[in-house]
């Protein structure tokens, strides 16, 4: 009788609600995207932009595994085991392996710690809402400078799970915006679900391991002297985009929520004016300085693009 | 002599005339290399095949004296690159495709489209950007963003693919 007492109050505190403690819902959801296995379809759109994705994930003893199916346009998928991606591409008889560098990919939404987040943040709750067919609490998260958008996120009362987040502009207009469209949240997501539905014909594929190795972190030489406020450097990479002869610095900061990359590379073919662009959440802004082209992209307000391509130097 | 060389092989000539135009062609080499070519231009012009390959002689050495063009062969397109081009429309969808390349494009669509500014614009006391130049690449820096695979970046490897394929 103690024994089972013991059990469900260890079940009671895993799944009760965190009280009024936005901080403490804001750890419960980022802990959840990775703790909790689930599976669903969700929607993103940014901007005019709209795509679904299939996504399933479990956590299998301390392995976290998750496959990504986009459902629009030619097929691909994402198997990833904990920071190991595995990229399937059937149509080119081609798997890569890729490392995840920052965790990105919705529903995980931080990148960095509640507390980092609340430096640069107000947290606050929100009213509770039914969503899906859950009892969901939103957690919003105000800027506490010009330099992020305003977001928020829905948090499922029971696990934590964030069901829906968006993000705002400066004029509180929805700029980007996810959600799933249809979920299931559980153990019953079993771990075959998590294979590559290519698994057995990859045998006679090709793989591509280079992608793995370039996202070692590296010293590419380049630094951001005058970061905004915040922002700190998560990664440092050298890749090879397509069409590039040479490979491409990038530097990813985040401020724990969100993130933007500084590209680094010759400025070939030669561009002698700044410009910049906005669509949906995320902008972008490209600064020729002499024979280097800074390019800088991310989900942050123009101003704080600007200020990181502006500063970028050589490293002393 | 050249309208009778014509009609004759129209069969428009009466008896006379042709009998005529026969005995021309047959005295002149040069009457001979007409009527043989008026007979390939119509067999092409049918979309037969010329029935001799045996051109006029001065066809003949005016084709060598052409000099000998080298260029590059176009290499085929493979499939993985219709499948990248494909598939980075795929990747698109979650990114911004066209964000430059349409710009101006979306003013009549959604209100929050027409408030957000689409259309790559020089930043304020900067120059325009100069004639003819390109828009950076603005999808391959999403896709490295957000980690998305690109599967551009497959074009060799699948070279290899390919060969193997035909092994």
């Amino acid at each position: 009788m103690i024994r089972f007492a013991a059990v469900a109050l260890v079940a009671c505190a895993a799944q009760a609600a965190p009280g009024e403690d936005p901080l403490a819902w804001l750890q419960r959801a980022a802990q959840a995207a990775r703790g909790v296995s689930y599976a669903g379809t969700f929607v993103h759109t940014n901007g005019d932009h709209t795509s679904t994705v299939r996504i399933t994930h479990a956590m299998v003893g301390n392995d976290e595994h998750e496959r990504i199916e986009p459902l629009d346009g030619p097929a691909y998928e994402i198997v990833r085991k904990n920071d190991e991606m595995f990229c399937y591409f059937p149509d080119a008889k081609t798997v890569r392996l890729d490392r995840r560098v920052t965790a990105r990919f919705f529903p995980t939404i931080l990148s960095g710690t509640p507390t980092a987040v609340a430096a640069s943040y107000e947290v606050k709750l929100g009213p509770t809402e039914r969503v899906l067919g859950y009892e969901c609490r939103w957690i919003r998260l105000e800027p506490r400078d010009a330099m992020r958008h305003a977001q928020s996120v829905c948090s499922e009362v029971q696990t934590g799970l964030t069901l829906r987040a968006r993000t705002l502009n400066d004029k509180r207009q929805p700029v980007e915006h996810y959600t799933f469209t249809d979920l299931k949240i559980g153990p019953q997501v079993a771990r075959p679900d998590m294979k590559s539905i290519f698994e057995a014909r990859v045998k006679r594929w090709i793989s591509d391991s280079q992608p793995r190795e370039e996202t070692k972190t590296v010293d590419t030489g380049w630094t951001v002297t005058n970061a905004p406020a915040g922002f700190f450097k998560v990664a440092e990479l050298r890749r090879t985009l397509p069409g590039r002869e040479h490979p491409v610095s990038q530097l990813i900061y985040s401020d724990g929520l969100a993130s933007m990359s500084v590209f680094v590379e010759p400025n070939k073919p030669a561009r002698a004016a700044e410009a910049s662009s906005e669509d949906g959440a995320t902008t972008f802004f490209v600064r020729p300085m002499g024979e280097t082209l800074v390019s800088v992209l991310g989900e942050v307000p123009i101003a704080t693009a600007q200020q990181a391509a502006r500063s970028v130097a050589r490293r002393p | 002599m050249t309208q009778e060389l014509s009609s004759l092989m129209d069969g428009e000539l009466a008896a006379g005339e042709a009998q005529r135009a026969i005995a021309t062609c047959c005295g002149s080499e040069e009457a001979k290399v007409d009527w043989h070519l008026y007979h390939v231009i119509g067999d092409v012009m049918r979309g037969h095949s010329p029935r001799s390959l045996a051109l006029p002689n001065d066809v003949v050495e005016a084709l060598k004296a052409q000099p000998t063009v080298l260029a590059p062969r176009r290499l085929p397109q493979t499939t993985f690159a219709r499948v990248a081009i494909a598939a980075a429309a795929s990747v698109a969808t979650v990114g911004v495709v066209g964000w430059i390349g349409t710009q101006g494009t979306r003013e009549d669509t959604a209100p929050m489209a027409a408030r957000s500014n689409s259309a790559i614009q020089p930043v304020a006391n900067t120059v325009t950007l100069p004639q003819g130049a390109q828009a950076p690449d603005v999808q391959a820096y999403l896709n490295a963003h957000r980690q998305l695979p690109s599967p551009e970046q497959y074009r060799t490897v699948n070279n290899r693919a390919a060969t193997a394929a035909t092994r």
